[in-house]
C-alpha cells in the first residue's frame, strides 16, 4: 500500500543521487530495502535516513519499502521469494530471529542470507531520576532483599532476554514485566511502578535530555562513547551483554559482485561526516561486519537465542 | 494565554495554512474510505514531509489525523460502515437517521459536534498540557485494567433485550482479540500456523464485516421490500432547540474524549462507546437512542474528535505515542530532527506554536471541506440500490485489502460478514462483539501485567486508588443495569431496550 | 420446536467447546506468568459454554410453559421465509467470495468491473447498458482512488503488461 510513498520517496532519493558523481555501478539500478517496521517506526526512520546517503555511494537508487505484518514473517516470506540479484534486501534486526524461532513461519531467517552489518544499537538500563537507585548494584540489592520490578518493552525480545539473563546471573527475585512498546514502558518507569527498564538510547533521548531518567548501566561490551560515565553491566560484575544489530540480508545465493559492492559501500557510508553526525547523535555504534563475519555472527546469535528460548521453555 | 498569543502570528503563515488545509482534506478522504485507518492515511503522506519545512510537515500530519477522525463518521452514517474504528458508535443512530431520510441533518450534527470536540480538545491541549500529562503518568497497569473493565461494563446496556445474548456476543469479540501474539510470553495463540494471524486480527476487518458486509447480505436477502426513503443532498445544522439539547451529550463526549485521548493506549473507540453510553444514561429521551437520536451522534463524534487533539499531550510532553497514528506523527518529528519530550517546548517552541495554529486552521478547514464534500456523498448514496450496494461491496473489498495488501484479510472480513448475518437472524446484538474486540487485549495484558508486578497478589487492584475507583463505578453500572432488567422482567412490561443488529 | 435462542445457545456451546479445546492445547513456558497465555482463553471458553447452556435452559423453560398451539404458530412465524433469505444472501456472499480467486488471475481492474456488474445484476438491476457502464466506470473510479491516489499495490493480473 505504500507504493505512492515509495515512488515519491524514490524521486526524492534520485534527487540526492543525481548530485554527487556515480562512484561505481551497482549490478541493478534500484535497490529496495524492505523493513517490517511501519512508516515512522524506529527501523523505518533509520533506514530512510541511511538510504539518503547510501544511494550515491552504492551507485544505485535506494528506496525503502514497508512490508508489515506478522512481526516480520510477511517480510521474510516476501524476501525469500524475491530474485537474488541484490535488488531487494531485508533490513535485519533481532526481531527476525525471534519471529523465526517463536512462530515457525513458512519462511524464516534460515531462508535468507545475511549480507553485511551496519550498526549495533546500545541497550541501556535506566531508572527514573526521582528514584532512590544510583547504581545497578542498588537495584540488584533491592531485589535481593525483597522483590525487584524490572521492565522490558516487548514480550519476546532481546531486551527481555537481557533482563532474564541478568536475573539468572544475579540469582535475585525480580518480576520481569513486558509491555506493548517503549512508550508504555517509559510511563511505568517514570511513575515509579518499575525500578528499571531496558531500552535503546535512541528511544530514551527525549527523557534523558530533560533529566527525567538516569542511566545506570549499559548492556554493551564496552562503555558507550557518548556516555563515558555509564559503566557496563559486565563492569558491575555480571556477565551479561547484548548486541542489537542492524544489518541487511537477502534471498539465498546473492552474487559475489553484489556482496563486494556492499562490502565496499558500507564502510564509506559510515565514514561520511554528514551521516556520522546524525547517527552519533542517536548513539548508534557503527559496527561494520563484512559478509562472512556477519553470517557467522547471525548464526551464533540465532543459536544463543534458540538456546535461551528452549531453556526457558518458550519453544520446544 | 501566552500560548495563544504565541500561536497567533502563525495563523497568517501561508505554508501552515496550506499544509493544514491539504492535510485535513486528505484526512477526511482517507478516513471516509473503509479500511484506510487514520494512521495509514498519515503514513501515505509521510514521505512527502521529508523535503518540507518542519512546522509545515508536522501540521500536515496532525491535520490529516484530525480530518481522518472526522471522515470516519461519513460512511458510518451513509452506508453503515465505520470508516475508522472510532466511528463504530456513530453507526447506531447515524444510520438510523439516514434510513429516516435525515442524512443531511445527521451529517450536519456530526460535523458540528466534531468541530466542538476538536476545539475543546485543542483548548485543553494548549492550556492544560502539563496537568493532563500528569494524568497519563498516574495510570499504572491495574488502573488500565480497571479502565478496560469500565469500558466492558457498557455491554450491559448495549445488549438489547437479552443480557445473556449480549454477553455471548461480547465473548465472541474477546475471543477474537486473543488471536495473535501473547502479551506476556510472546508465543502464538490460535494462529494455527498461519503467519497472517501472527499480528492478530485488526478490529476494522471485523467491524466492516459485521456492519457493512452483513448489511449487504441482509439487504440481498429481502430484495422486495427495499426501503425507498431518500435524503435531500443538503447539509442541515441543528436548529436552536436541538442545538440546546445537544449541549449535554457534547460536553460528555468532549470530557470523556479528552480524558481517553490523554491516556496512551486507550484511544478513540473506547471514548466514543463510553460517551455514547453516558449520553444515553443522562439523556431526557433515552428511548430514542438506537432509533435515530441526534444525541447518539453528537456524543461519540464530539468524543473521537476531541481524542485527536488530546492524543498529542503524551506525544508532545513525553515523546510517547499512544496510538498508531501518533506513532506516525512521532516519526514525522524525528525525521526533522525534533525529539518530542519535555525539552521540545523549550527548544522548538516555534514548532509547537505553529502546530497549534495549524490545528486551529485545520479544524475550521474541516467544516469548510465537510460542507463542500458532503452533499456529493449524499447524492451518491441516493443512487438505485443495486448499483449502490454493488459499489459498496467493491469499496469494502478494496479497502480491507489495502490494510496489509492481503487477500487473507478480505477473507476474514467476509467471514465476519457471514457471522454478522447469522447473528442478525438469531437476534444477537453485535455492538458487544465490537467492544470485546477493542478492549480484549487492553484488559488481558494489563490484568496479567498487574499480577506479574504484584507477584500474583490480587489486592493490587484495590490498593491502587484509581483502579479501585474505576472498578467500583463499573460494578455500580453493572449492578444498576441488572437491577433495571430484573425489575422490568418482574413487571413483564415491554422494555424499550434497543438491540442493534437484530433484524428489524 | 426450535427457536432462535435455542440455535444461538447451541452455537455458543459448540464454539465455546472448540475454543476450549484449542486453549487447553497451549504449552506453558517458564517465561509465562502464573495466569499464563491460556488463562484468559480458558475463562472465556468456559463462560461461553456456560452462557450457551443458560440460553438453552431459558428456551427449555419457555417451551415447557407455552401451550402447543401457540408454539406451533410461533414456530411457523419465526422461521417463515428464512430459508429463502439465507439462500439469497448466500448468493451475494458467493459472488464476493468468488472475487478472491478471480482477482489473482484477472487483476484488480477487470475483476472489480466484473464484480460490480455481476452484483448489480444479482441485486435486481435490469440487463441494459447501465450495469455494464457502472461496472466499468465504478472499477475505474476505485482504481483511480486506491491504486493511483492512495498507491495501494492491488493484485495485478493479465493486464499487468499495460501497467494496470
Amino acid at each position: 500500500m505504500y507504493r505512492s510513498c515509495l515512488l515519491a520517496f524514490s524521486s526524492a532519493v534520485a534527487m540526492f543521487a543525481a548530485a554527487p558523481l556515480q562512484a561505481q555501478e551497482y549490478p541493478v539500478d534500484t535497490v529496495t530495502l524492505v523493513t517490517h517496521s511501519s512508516p515512522g517506526g524506529g527501523s523505518d526512520v533509520f533506514l530512510r535516513e541511511l538510504s539518503r546517503y547510501l544511494g550515491p555511494i552504492l551507485g544505485a537508487t535506494v528506496v525503502v519499502e514497508n512490508v508489515t505484518g506478522g512481526s516480520g514473517a510477511t517480510a521474510m516470506a516476501n524476501l525469500a521469494q524475491s530474485p537474488a540479484d541484490g535488488s531487494r534486501l531485508y533490513a535485519t534486526t533481532p526481531t527476525f530471529i525471534y519471529t523465526s524461532l517463536l512462530s515457525n513461519p513458512e519462511y524464516s531467517f534460515d531462508d535468507l542470507d545475511p549480507l553485511v552489518n551496519f550498526f549495533i544499537d546500545p541497550e541501556v538500563i535506566f531508572t527514573a531520576a526521582s528514584s532512590p537507585y544510583e547504581t545497578l548494584e542498588d537495584v540488584i540489592q533491592h531485589a535481593r532483599d525483597g522483590r525487584g520490578r524490572w521492565g522490558a518493552a516487548n514480550p519476546a525480545s532481546l531486551e527481555r532476554q537481557s533482563l532474564e539473563l541478568l536475573k539468572a546471573e544475579t540469582g535475585v527475585n525480580a518480576a520481569v514485566v513486558t509491555h506493548e512498546g517503549g512508550g508504555d514502558l517509559m510511563i511505568n518507569v517514570l511513575n515509579g511502578t518499575l525500578e528499571i527498564g531496558v531500552g535503546e538510547i535512541q528511544e530514551l533521548k527525549g527523557q534523558l535530555e530533560a533529566g527525567e531518567i538516569r542511566l545506570l548501566a549499559s548492556l554493551t561490551s564496552d562503555r558507550i562513547e557518548a556516555y563515558p560515565d555509564v559503566p557496563t553491566v559486565q563492569e558491575a560484575g555480571y556477565d551479561v551483554f547484548v548486541r542489537k544489530f542492524r544489518g541487511l540480508a537477502g534471498p539465498q545465493g546473492l552474487p559475489d559482485d553484489v556482496i563486494a559492492a556492499w562490502e565496499r559501500a558500507v564502510p564509506e557510508v559510515l565514514a561520511l561526516q554528514e551521516y556520522k553526525a546524525i547517527y552519533e547523535a542517536n548513539s548508534l555504534r557503527a559496527e561494520f561486519m563484512p559478509n562472512e563475519e556477519y553470517q557467522a555472527f547471525i548464526t551464533e546469535f540465532a543459536t544463543e537465542t534458540e538456546e535461551f528460548l528452549r531453556s526457558t521453555g518458550v519453544i520446544e | 494565554m501566552d500560548t495563544i498569543l504565541a500561536s497567533l502570528p502563525y495563523l497568517l503563515e501561508p505554508s501552515i495554512l496550506i499544509a493544514a488545509m491539504i492535510g485535513v482534506t486528505w484526512g477526511i478522504l482517507g478516513g471516509a474510505m473503509p479500511g484506510i485507518s487514520p494512521s495509514i492515511t498519515m503514513a501515505l503522506l509521510l514521505p512527502f514531509t521529508y523535503t518540507m519545512e518542519p512546522t509545515a510537515a508536522i501540521v500536515l500530519l496532525a491535520s490529516t489525523y484530525i480530518g481522518a477522525e472526522y471522515g470516519g463518521s461519513v460512511p458510518a452514517i451513509l452506508i453503515r460502515t465505520p470508516g475508522t474504528n472510532a466511528a463504530a458508535a456513530t453507526v447506531l443512530d447515524g444510520y438510523e437517521m439516514n434510513k429516516q431520510g435525515k442524512a443531511g441533518l445527521a451529517l450536519g450534527i456530526s460535523l458540528y459536534s466534531g468541530f466542538i470536540g476538536s476545539m475543546i480538545g485543542l483548548a485543553l491541549l494548549m492550556l492544560l498540557s502539563k496537568p493532563l500529562a500528569g494524568v497519563a503518568l498516574a495510570f499504572t497497569p491495574p488502573a488500565y485494567f480497571a479502565l478496560g473493565i469500565l469500558g466492558l461494563s457498557v455491554i450491559a446496556t448495549l445488549s438489547g433485550d437479552s443480557l445473556v445474548k449480549g454477553l455471548i456476543a461480547a465473548l465472541l469479540g474477546l475471543m477474537v482479540a486473543t488471536v495473535g501474539t501473547d502479551p506476556v510470553t510472546g508465543s502464538n495463540r490460535f494462529t494455527f500456523g498461519s503467519s497472517d494471524l501472527l499480528g492478530g486480527i485488526e478490529p476494522v476487518m471485523i467491524m466492516v464485516g459485521l456492519f457493512a458486509m452483513s448489511e449487504l447480505l441482509a439487504q440481498a436477502s429481502k430484495r422486495d421490500d427495499i426501503n425507498k426513503i431518500r435524503s435531500r443532498p443538503k447539509i442541515e445544522f441543528p436548529g436552536r432547540h436541538l442545538a440546546k439539547r445537544l449541549i449535554r451529550p457534547q460536553l460528555l463526549g468532549a470530557g470523556i474524549g479528552s480524558f481517553e485521548g490523554v491516556m496512551p493506549g486507550a484511544g478513540g473507540t473506547i471514548a466514543s462507546f463510553m460517551s455514547y453510553n453516558e449520553a444515553r444514561r443522562w439523556s431526557s429521551k433515552p428511548d430514542e437512542f438506537g432509533k435515530g437520536s441526534p444525541e447518539g451522534i453528537a456524543a461519540p463524534e464530539t468524543a473521537n474528535n476531541a481524542v485527536a487533539e488530546t492524543a498529542l499531550v503524551p506525544l508532545l510532553s513525553f515523546g510517547i505515542p499512544g496510538s498508531n497514528s501518533t506513532a506516525i506523527l512521532l516519526g514525522g518529528f524525528l525525521i526533522h530532527g525534533l525529539q518530542p519530550g519535555p525539552m521540545l517546548f523549550q527548544r522548538s517552541a516555534d514548532v509547537i506554536s505553529g502546530l497549534y495554529a495549524g490545528l486551529f486552521v485545520a479544524i475550521v478547514g474541516m467544516v469548510v471541506m465537510g460542507l463542500a464534500m458532503l452533499p456529493i456523498c449524499i447524492w451518491m448514496v441516493n443512487r438505485p440500490r443495486p448499483y449502490l450496494n454493488a459499489f459498496i461491496l467493491a469499496l469494502i473489498l478494496s479497502g480491507i485489502y489495502s490494510i496489509h495488501g492481503s487477500l487473507f484479510d478480505v477473507g476474514i472480513m467476509l467471514t465476519a460478514g457471514l457471522v454478522g448475518f447469522f447473528m442478525r437472524i438469531l437476534r444477537f446484538p453485535f455492538l458487544p462483539t465490537v467492544l470485546g474486540l477493542v478492549l480484549g487485549y487492553l484488559v488481558e495484558s494489563n490484568f496479567r501485567r498487574s499480577l506479574v508486578l504484584s507477584g500474583d497478589d490480587y489486592t493490587v487492584f484495590t490498593n491502587d486508588w484509581i483502579s479501585l475507583g474505576l472498578l467500583t463505578v463499573a460494578a455500580l453500572f453493572i449492578a444498576g443495569s441488572i437491577i433495571k432488567r430484573a425489575a422490568a422482567a418482574w413487571r413483564r412490561d415491554e422494555r424499550a431496550a434497543f438491540s442493534e443488529g437484530s433484524e428489524g | 420446536m426450535i427457536t432462535r435462542d435455542a440455535v444461538g445457545g447451541l452455537a455458543a456451546i459448540g464454539l465455546g467447546a472448540c475454543y476450549l479445546y484449542f486453549a487447553s492445547q497451549m504449552r506453558a513456558s517458564s517465561l509465562a506468568d502464573s495466569f499464563g497465555p491460556q488463562g484468559m482463553p480458558l475463562v472465556y471458553g468456559w463462560l461461553m459454554l456456560g452462557l450457551g447452556v443458560v440460553l438453552v435452559l431459558q428456551w427449555l423453560v419457555a417451551t415447557s410453559r407455552s401451550s402447543s398451539e401457540t408454539r406451533q404458530a410461533a414456530h411457523a412465524d419465526a422461521w417463515r421465509g428464512q430459508g429463502r433469505k439465507i439462500l439469497r444472501a448466500g448468493g451475494l456472499f458467493g459472488l464476493a467470495a468468488a472475487y478472491l480467486p478471480i482477482v489473482q488471475t484477472l487483476g484488480y481492474l477487470p475483476s472489480m468491473a466484473l464484480l460490480t456488474f455481476a452484483v448489480a445484476l444479482y441485486l435486481g438491476a435490469p440487463l441494459t447498458w447501465r450495469p455494464v457502464a457502472i461496472g466499468i466506470g465504478g472499477a475505474i473510479v476505485l482504481w483511480l482512488i486506491f491504486v493511483q491516489l492512495l498507491g495501494v499495490p492491488m493484485p495485478r493480473g493479465i493486464l499487468s503488461a499495460f501497467g494496470l
